[in-house]
């Protein structure tokens, strides 16, 4: 662990960043037992030496990872160095060839979302293509989009059944989605104690999954259930990862970190739509921007009778749901 | 008990401290035993949580705290309960409780201790911890009430930890403390008292997604709850002291401790009773948490005996403890207070924690039962509080006999 | 209960008075900030003000879609845009390489009547016949009610006569949906990406996927 420190400390070192700060540089050096710790909890074991010695670039890479700053408080050049270590992590550990964006919002963006509860007939290829999309947790079976069946007569999901499984759509019934609402006003963000959680400019509420501690308590604060949390270790085959990840969107989760809907921010920014509208075969999920009057969301604000889940609660959703 | 020589310096006095708390008879290092044992279990079933994550626990997505936050609450209001020891002592100058306030300042401390460390087990990245931390993390305050609840209590361990040890720490040395120094502090431990639950009850209740803990009577009814539960434990911990130390608690303390539970437990359960008012009397979709509790949902009743098991329990003790049927009898007494401080354990724990976060936001509802690894990191926790506790509580009850018998 | 209380000297009620007072002031100018945030614009507020059109090449990761598209002989809001192609889908499509009055074997009967087509259009007991849509004579094309030729590529011109409500939501984009980006230039998928004209409701079948509640 000390030789560990020397070559980390040494000058001109390829793998060590430049330090920012002499109070960087201080608690480096209060917390190596803390790093140490760290690596071997995120190992899962205590590193043997065999293991320390055949894995000592893994071992400065999480160092550097563990004591690095929020996000939003990053330059251009410290994202673009956590995102090379964070690839290099992948490659080392896994042999992954992963693309980690750090795309910025766009301007004059604000993502919108509506779902037609009378064109959605249930048949969930949502919920698969988010799962496939976003790297969610196939062993947990994490799903960020929730599909409930609905009889007529109510609007309220909760007396919807969400574990159906038979031959869909039902006559006489309807099928009702629920994922994140990417609130304006949202609970989740103001209950966040490290300000891990936030809204973009874009309208995209997101997580930085290497900054949240894991105290669940926006969990507890959201009132639509649109946040999970890693239990574990997230689980995926390694054939069905995802590589085009962004930062705060698809990238694998540490354990013990929240995770969220991102309206598939690693698409959205490129222009793309999100992926359980480019899979749904019903056509009952339209996103856009809230900004363009030209964009398909406007048109149904402004021509269709629209609700939103919850409105009493001041949470102002960006997600509205619309009838034909 | 041990009685040394005063001697001077601080590292006399932490050497001091420390053999007072190794050496001991035959039992003291028995129960000393029986701690540690404790403690290395919480060590070991965290060990496992560490290694795969919370998903050891009982808890999920929808259940998403459970056991460590249900005692975490609990203990907050154990730790605020000091207050009806340092108020009359220091505020109305009662000689009795000036006696004892240590006692309670060290069951404060101890609580407190075992709090934050529910706090760190219940995180999924405690390593990350260091986020929190103004200046180097990023602290969302005055947003996140989570904020405010970590500032309050840490600011309370500090005040409750260090206004006994500057007190002692001059007995020790067999000189008087200086009131003019610390009571300013004393008075911003008063107030910080009724903060520190204010603020935790605050958690919940702010939250509008959670009908059952978005309530303004949560405060009030912690804070009753707190000073009937935390006086009651304080009884049982000075009844302890009285027969196994030389240090003799007059009964009159007693007295004035059973006349503050009562009141504090018969508000307690005027709330409830409003509460349960509330919920039932014309039941809307915010009563399904209620529900849930009090009589299960859709065949889900795992709380249901927990709750009633609670609210029996709580009504009985405050009818022994309010009528008095043994007359002063501490063998009527004792256990009455016992029984209702488990009894707001059970209701203010896991049953106020549990069904606020059942039925989910969109009607799921899943039965939440903690697991060993849950059970043995939460005794680890207790028997680290009660070693701490023993810590404070034998060192200041050595140096304070002493100082008595210095003076006379 | 025998009364040992002393009375609190003068100053200790002011002082606690004082004490409290001076944390209620702190704690309300703490929180005074955030409440007035919270008051801000609401996103509808935002939107009301959003009148200017968004600039379709702003979005330069936007490469132009794989598939065969046409230009929609409509406008929607923002005036033109794309649909997929069609014709180049359709299996046999010309239709006049068979429909061209020559005589046919009668043993390839079955694949040249189209007896795999099965129609499930239109009300029970009144259902749509070929030449409701087909044109009569020149197979190449669709025809409509007024006997105007319509071209497969955009058949919209022919389901809206009828559908004229999800016409006008799909040109305004509440039903059917865009290809892929949301930014950019403007392609929709044509009536018959999503639906057989044939049997145009969705059939039933089994969900995707499972979604338990989490346990």
């Amino acid at each position: 662990m000390s030789n560990r420190k020397k070559t980390d400390d040494a000058p001109g070192n390829d793998t060590t960043l430049p330090v920012q700060n002499s109070r960087r540089n201080f608690l480096k050096g209060l917390s190596i037992a803390a790093a140490a710790c760290s690596a071997s909890l995120a190992t899962g074991c205590l590193p043997t030496t065999a293991r320390a010695a055949e894995s000592g670039e893994q071992f400065a890479l999480q160092w550097q990872e563990y004591f690095k700053k929020h996000y939003r408080l990053m330059t251009q050049k410290e994202k673009d160095e956590t995102v090379a270590r964070l690839e290099r992590q992948a490659k080392l550990q896994s042999g992954l060839d992963l693309q980690i964006s750090t795309q910025a919002p766009r301007e004059n963006v604000l993502y919108g979302y509506a779902f037609n509860i009378t064109r959605c007939e249930g048949f969930m290829e949502c919920v698969a293509a988010c799962i496939k999309e976003n790297n969610l947790d196939r062993k947990a079976k994490t799903q960020y989009i929730r599909v409930f069946e609905m009889e007529p007569g109510q609007l309220d999901p909760g007396t919807g059944d969400g574990k159906y499984f038979h031959e869909v759509p039902v006559d006489n019934k309807f099928y009702m989605a629920v994922q994140c609402f990417h609130c304006e006003k949202a609970p989740c963000i103001k209950a966040c104690p490290t300000k891990a959680t936030w809204r973009e400019p874009d309208g995209i509420v997101v997580v930085d999954y290497d900054w949240c501690i894991g105290c669940r308590y926006c969990q507890a604060a959201c009132p639509y259930f649109g946040r999970r949390f890693n239990w574990a270790k997230p689980s995926i085959p390694k054939e069905e990862i995802n590589r085009k990840q962004h930062y705060l969107g698809n990238r694998i989760r540490p354990m013990g970190k929240m995770e969220k809907c991102t309206f598939c921010i690693q698409r959205t920014r490129e222009g793309k739509l999100p992926a359980c509208v480019e899979a749904c075969p019903t056509g009952s999920r339209v996103f856009g921007n809230l900004l363009d009057p030209e964009s398909e969301i406007r048109f149904v604000l402004k021509n269709k009778k629209v609700f939103r889940m919850k409105e009493d609660l001041g949470t102002d959703p960006k997600f509205w749901y619309f009838i034909d | 008990m041990k009685s040394t020589t005063p001697r001077q310096g601080l590292m006399a006095f932490v050497q001091d401290v420390i053999i007072w708390n190794t050496t001991g008879g035959f039992g003291l290092q028995v129960y000393r035993g029986l701690l540690v044992l404790g403690m290395a279990t919480g060590i070991f079933a965290y060990s496992f949580q560490a290694r795969f994550g919370l998903s050891v626990t009982g808890m999920n997505d929808i259940v998403s705290w459970g056991f460590y936050i249900s005692n975490f609450t609990f203990l907050v209001g154990v730790a605020a309960a000091a207050v009806m020891l340092i108020l009359p002592a220091y505020i109305f100058h009662d000689p009795d409780f000036h006696r004892v306030v240590i006692i309670g300042e060290g069951v404060a401390v101890g609580a407190l201790v075992m709090c934050l460390s529910f706090i760190m087990v219940d995180l999924g990245g405690p390593l990350q911890a260091w986020h929190l931390i103004p200046g180097i993390g990023q602290f969302n305050f005055p947003s996140s009430i989570l904020a405010w609840d970590v500032l309050v209590l840490n600011g309370y361990l500090l005040l409750n930890g260090l206004v006994p040890l500057y007190i002692l720490y001059n007995h020790y040395q067999g000189r008087k403390a200086d009131e003019k120094k610390y009571r300013p502090f004393v008075f911003l431990s008063i107030f910080w008292a009724f903060s520190i639950h204010m603020v935790t009850a605050f958690l919940y209740q702010g939250l509008p997604a959670r009908p059952f803990w978005n309530n303004p009577l949560m405060g009030p009814r912690f804070l009753a709850s707190a000073f009937a539960a935390g006086p009651a434990l304080i009884t049982l911990a000075l009844a302890i002291i009285h027969h196994i130390t030389d240090y003799k608690i007059d009964q009159k303390i007693f007295k004035k401790l059973r006349l503050i539970i009562v009141v504090s437990a018969i508000i307690n359960l005027i709330m409830l009773f409003s509460e349960i008012f509330k919920e039932f009397y014309f039941p809307t979709h915010h009563s399904v948490s209620a529900t849930y509790l009090f009589f299960g949902l859709h065949g889900h009743t795992s709380l249901v005996p927990w709750i009633w098991t609670s609210i029996s329990v709580n009504i009985v003790s405050t009818l022994v403890l309010a009528f008095n049927p043994g007359k002063d009898n501490p063998k009527v007494l004792l256990p009455a207070s016992g029984f209702l401080f488990v009894a707001i354990w059970m209701e203010k724990g896991i049953g106020l924690i549990v069904p606020g976060l059942i039925p989910s936001p969109l009607g799921e509802v899943v039965d939440y039962l903690p697991t060993w690894v849950e059970l043995c990191v939460t005794l680890g926790i207790f028997s680290l509080g009660l070693t701490v506790v023993t810590w404070l509580i034998r060192a200041a009850l050595i140096i304070e006999d002493r100082y008595e018998k210095l003076l006379s | 209960m025998k009364k040992t209380i002393c009375l609190p000297p003068l100053t200790m009620p002011e002082k606690m008075v004082r004490t409290l007072l001076f944390f209620f002031i702190i704690g309300w100018s703490l929180l005074h900030p955030h409440v007035s945030a919270a008051s801000e614009g609401s996103v509808l507020d935002r939107i009301g003000i959003a009148t200017a059109p968004y600039d379709n090449s702003a979005v330069d990761s936007v490469q132009p879609i794989t598939e065969e598209t046409v230009a929609a002989k409509e406008r929607n809001q923002g005036g033109t845009f794309k649909i997929l192609a069609r014709k180049k889908n359709i299996e046999r499509y010309p239709c006049s390489s068979c429909h061209n009055g020559k005589p046919v074997a009668a043993r390839d009967g079955e694949a040249l009547t189209h007896g795999s087509v099965s129609i499930d259009h239109g009300r029970e007991g009144s259902s749509l016949s070929c030449i409701d849509c087909h044109h009569r004579d020149d197979k190449d094309f669709l025809e409509d009610k007024k006997g105007q030729k319509i071209d497969f590529d955009h058949s919209y011109l022919l389901c809206g006569q009828c559908h004229f409500r999800q016409k006008r939501d799909w040109l305004g984009g509440a039903h059917g949906k865009r290809v892929t980006y949301w930014a950019g230039a403007r392609v929709v998928y044509n009536c018959t990406t999503c639906h057989n004209p044939h049997a145009p409701r969705f059939a039933k079948r089994f969900p995707a996927t499972y979604s338990p509640p989490s346990e």
